[in-house]
C-alpha cells in the first residue's frame, strides 16, 4: 500500500511539473495564439540553469556555484526569460507554421549545444551531483518527495492563480485580440509586436520554471532530457487538455502523462508473455491512437475555451463550439 | 526457508536433475527497464530473459521461481524513471536490470535506486560520470555494470595502431556520452603510444549525410581512421569514407561488431578493418553461452550488449541466490562479491553453472561467475575489467586475430600510462 502512495507522490510531482511547462504555452498558444516549436529549449534553459548555479563545483565543466536554492531556481527562470527574448527579438514577426519551425530549430540548436559544449555543460554526460534542497533535514526517503510535491503543487497554484488572473485581465484581453485579428488591434491603438514578446517571454520563464523543477527532482540533467519529444509530449498534453483554458492544460497534463506511464505498467502487467518486448511499441501506437482520436471528435480538447465578453451590464458566454472565435 | 534451500540443493546435486519442486512455490520479482522500442534494444531485453529462462530452470533464486518485469524506457529519462518508479513501488523489486543509455541510468540511479535501496545492475551504461559518482560514495555500493569501461577498448585500439605500425590516425566517434568518452580515452591513449591523431570528429545521429565529417576527417590524411559507431551510422560514415578516397586501415570499436555492419559496407572494404572488444576467457562457459544463445535465437549473439545483458541478469539472480530469501537490495548489492569471488568455485553461465552455484553457496562457500563476457569481477566502483580480443570481419561472422587475458590487457594500460 505504502508502495502505491509512494509512487502516486512521484507521479503526481512529474506530472505537475510538467503541468506548469503546459501552462506556459498556454499563454503563448491558448492565449496569444504564438506556434512555440522549441518547447524544450526554454525547458533546459531552466534545467541547466538551475543546476548549473545551484550544483557543487565539478571538475570538467563550468557551474557549481552552490547559489542557494531559490536563487538558482529564479537563475533557471531568468536564463530561459533571456533565452526567449532573444528567440522572440528574431522571430515574433513570423506565423503560425514559420515560427513553428524557427522555435524548433532553436530547440534543436539548443540541445546540440548542450551535447557539444562539454566545457560548458559536461556534454554528453549531463549535469550531476546537485544537491537537492533540504536533502540533509529530510533525507532520500518518502518524506523528501512529499516535502517536494507540496512544494510543486503551491507552485502550480501560483502560476495558475497568475494565468488566471492574467487572462481575464485587460491585458488578457489584448492578448486575445491580438490573436484573433492582429490588424484590428492594431488599428485600436496596440502594439502587438511588443505584446507578443511580453506573452512569449513570460510563457518561457513558466516553462524554464517547471525545467527548473525537473531538474531539481531528478538531481540530473542530460541532453536527452531535451530532445524534441519533450515538446511533442507537452504539445499533446495542451491539445487534448484544450488550448485557451488553462484548467484545460493542467487536466491535459496530468492526463496524457498518466496515460504514457498507465499504458506502460498496464502492458508490462497484463499483455501475454510472448508480447512483453513489444510493449514499448504498442504503447507508441496507443498513445497516438489517443491524440488522433482528440484530434477527430474533439478538436477544441477536453475542456474548451471559455470566452467572457465584458459588457457593462452583461456578462454573456459564449464557446468557441457556437461559433464564436 | 535455509533449509528447504539446502535441501533443495542436496537433491539438485544427488539427483542431477536441475529442476525443484520446491522452488516454483512462490514468485519473486525483478525489474529490467530497458528501451525495447527501439531495434538494438529488444534483443538485450530478450537475452536478459533468457538468463531468467536459465535459473528458473536451475529451480530458481532464494527458494523462488524469478518474474522478469520488463519496462520499456523509450529511450527517454522521464519515463525510465517513472517506470523504474513504478517497478520499485508497485511491484516490489530489490533488483533492478538498466538502463542502457548513460542519460536514463543516471536519474534512475540519483533518484530511483540509490534513494530506494534497490541494486541496480546495467548491462550497458559506460560513461564515466557513474565512477565518478561512487567515488563520491553517492551510489551506496548499489550500483553495478557488466560493460567493461571504455578504457579496456580504448587501450586496445592503441594496441591495434601500434602494432600496426600506423603513424597517425583520425577518430570517428559518436556523438553521444559513451562516443565522447571514448574519443577522449582513445585520443589520449594514441598520444602516450606517440601515434598522431589528426582530427576527431563528431557523428550525429540519424543525418542524410556524413559528407561534411568525413571530408573534415581526411582532411588530415592519416595512415587509419578509428570508428567508436554504431552500425547506422557507422555504415553511412564509412561508404562516404571509402568513396572519398579514404584508407582501408580501420580500427573498429565493439560497437560496429555487427553482421548488418558488415554486409551494408561490404566485405571487400573491410579486410584491413580490425576490431577490439571484451573478451570472454578460454573458459567453457563462454562457448556455453554462444551455443545456448545459437540455439535459442538462430544467430550468433552479434550486437551491442548482448553478452553484457546476459551477464546483468545472471550475475543479479546469483547474488539473489546468495543473499538467502526476503533480502533487501542492500543485502543484494552485498551478496555481488560472493558471486565474482575471484577465489571461489568457478561455474559456468547455464544451467549446470547455476545449479552447481546454488549448491556452492548454500554450503557457505563463494563462486567465480565465468559468464559470457568472462571472468565478471568488480572494482569498488561497480566497474569492471575484461580480457580483451582482436577480431576481424569474415564470410559468416567474425573471427579472433588475437587474445589478451586480463593480465596482459592491464599490463598494456600501465605501459600506456608511463
Amino acid at each position: 500500500m505504502i508502495g502505491v502512495v509512494s509512487y502516486l507522490v512521484f507521479f503526481t510531482t512529474v506530472a505537475a511539473i510538467l503541468g506548469i511547462a503546459v501552462m506556459g504555452l498556454n499563454l503563448q498558444w491558448g492565449n496569444t495564439g504564438l506556434f512555440n516549436g522549441g518547447v524544450v529549449a526554454s525547458f533546459g534553459a531552466g534545467a541547466y540553469a538551475t543546476l548549473m548555479l545551484g550544483g557543487p563545483p565539478q571538475d570538467g565543466h563550468v557551474g557549481g556555484f552552490g547559489l542557494v536554492y531559490p536563487l538558482a531556481l529564479a537563475g533557471g527562470m531568468l536564463a530561459a526569460g533571456i533565452l526567449a527574448w532573444i528567440v522572440g527579438k528574431l522571430t515574433l514577426r513570423l506565423r503560425h507554421d514559420y515560427l513553428a519551425i524557427a522555435t524548433f530549430g532553436v530547440a534543436v540548436a539548443f540541445e546540440n549545444v548542450m551535447r557539444n559544449a562539454t566545457t560548458i555543460t559536461g556534454g554528453a554526460q549531463g549535469i550531476r551531483g546537485f544537491e537537492r534542497p533540504l536533502r540533509a533535514m529530510l533525507g532520500d526517503g518518502f518524506t523528501y518527495n512529499v516535502v517536494f510535491l507540496v512544494g510543486v503543487l503551491v507552485t502550480l497554484v501560483l502560476v495558475y492563480v497568475f494565468l488566471e488572473r492574467l487572462t481575464v485581465s485587460p491585458f488578457g484581453r489584448m492578448l486575445r485580440a491580438i490573436r484573433e485579428d492582429e490588424t484590428a488591434a492594431r488599428s485600436l491603438g496596440k502594439a502587438p509586436d511588443r505584446i507578443r514578446l511580453i506573452s512569449f517571454v513570460t510563457g518561457s520563464v513558466i516553462i524554464g520554471l517547471a525545467g527548473g523543477l525537473y531538474g531539481t527532482f531528478y538531481a540530473f540533467v542530460s541532453p536527452q532530457d531535451v530532445l524534441p519529444i519533450l515538446t511533442f509530449q507537452i504539445w499533446a498534453m495542451l491539445i487534448v487538455g484544450g488550448a485557451g483554458n488553462t484548467k484545460g492544460a493542467l487536466a491535459g497534463a496530468f492526463i496524457i502523462w498518466g496515460a504514457w506511464t498507465f499504458s506502460g505498467w498496464a502492458l508490462s502487467r497484463f499483455a501475454p508473455i510472448e508480447a512483453q518486448l513489444y510493449t514499448g511499441s504498442i504503447q507508441f501506437v496507443l498513445i497516438g491512437l489517443v491524440i488522433v482520436g482528440m484530434l477527430l471528435w474533439r478538436p477544441q480538447g477536453l475542456f474548451p475555451e471559455r470566452l467572457v465578453v465584458s459588457q457593462p451590464g452583461q456578462n454573456r458566454e459564449k464557446t468557441q463550439a457556437e461559433g464564436f472565435t | 526457508m535455509k533449509k528447504l534451500l539446502t535441501l533443495a540443493a542436496f537433491a539438485a546435486g544427488m539427483s542431477g536433475l536441475s529442476v525443484s519442486a520446491h522452488a516454483q512455490d512462490c514468485t519473486t520479482k525483478v525489474g529490467a527497464v530497458l528501451p525495447t522500442s527501439v531495434d538494438w534494444g529488444r534483443p538485450i531485453a530478450e537475452v536478459a530473459q533468457f538468463a531468467v529462462d536459465q535459473v528458473n530452470e536451475a529451480g530458481g533464486a532464494a527458494g523462488c521461481k524469478i518474474e522478469m518485469v520488463l519496462r520499456d524506457t523509450q529511450v527517454d529519462p522521464k519515463v525510465g524513471v517513472d517506470a523504474a518508479k513504478a517497478l520499485v513501488d508497485l511491484e516490489g523489486v530489490n533488483v533492478l536490470l538498466g538502463a542502457v543509455s548513460s542519460g536514463v541510468s543516471m536519474p534512475i540511479l540519483t533518484s530511483v535506486t540509490a534513494p530506494g535501496g534497490v541494486m541496480q545492475m546495467s548491462c550497458c551504461s559506460s560513461s564515466t560520470a557513474f565512477t565518478k559518482l561512487s567515488e563520491e560514495g553517492k551510489t551506496n555500493g548499489l550500483w553495478f555494470r557488466t560493460f567493461a569501461t571504455t578504457a579496456v577498448q580504448s587501450a586496445m585500439g592503441a594496441k591495434v595502431a601500434s602494432d600496426k605500425g600506423y603513424k597517425s590516425v583520425a577518430i570517428l566517434y559518436k556523438n553521444d556520452d559513451w562516443g565522447q568518452d571514448m574519443a577522449r580515452l582513445i585520443a589520449a591513449d594514441f598520444a602516450a603510444a606517440g601515434i598522431e591523431v589528426t582530427g576527431s570528429v563528431a557523428i550525429n545521429d540519424a543525418q542524410p549525410s556524413y559528407r561534411a565529417e568525413v571530408t573534415e576527417a581526411l582532411g588530415g590524411s592519416p595512415d587509419a581512421i578509428y570508428l567508436a559507431l554504431y552500425p547506422n551510422e557507422g555504415t553511412s560514415a564509412v561508404r562516404e569514407w571509402i568513396s572519398l578516397g579514404g584508407t582501408q586501415n580501420m580500427i573498429l570499436a565493439n560497437s560496429l561488431k555487427s553482421d548488418e555492419f558488415r554486409d551494408n559496407v561490404g566485405l571487400q572494404y573491410l579486410e584491413n578493418a580490425l576490431g577490439t572488444d571484451t573478451a570472454s576467457p578460454r573458459v567453457a562457459s563462454a562457448d556455453a553461452f554462444k551455443a545456448a544463445y545459437v540455439e535459442k535465437f538462430g544467430s550468433e549473439p552479434n550486437g551491442p550488449g548482448l553478452a553484457n545483458s546476459f551477464d546483468a541478469a545472471m550475475i543479479a539472480l546469483l547474488a539473489m541466490e546468495a543473499a538467502g530469501a526476503n533480502a533487501s537490495g542492500a543485502d543484494i548489492a552485498a551478496a555481488v562479491a560472493k558471486v565474482t569471488d575471484p577465489d571461489g568455485a568457478p561455474i559456468t553461465a547455464d544451467v549446470a553453472g547455476v545449479t552447481a552455484a546454488k549448491e556452492t553457496l548454500a554450503g557457505g562457500g563463494t563462486v567465480k561467475y565465468q559468464g559470457a563476457t568472462g571472468d565478471v569481477r568488480f572494482d569498488a566502483n561497480g566497474d569492471v575489467s575484461a580480457p580483451a580480443v582482436i577480431w576481424k570481419f569474415t564470410d559468416s561472422g567474425t573471427d579472433e586475430v588475437e587474445y589478451l587475458s586480463l593480465g596482459e590487457v592491464d599490463a598494456f594500460i600501465a605501459s600506456l600510462k608511463k
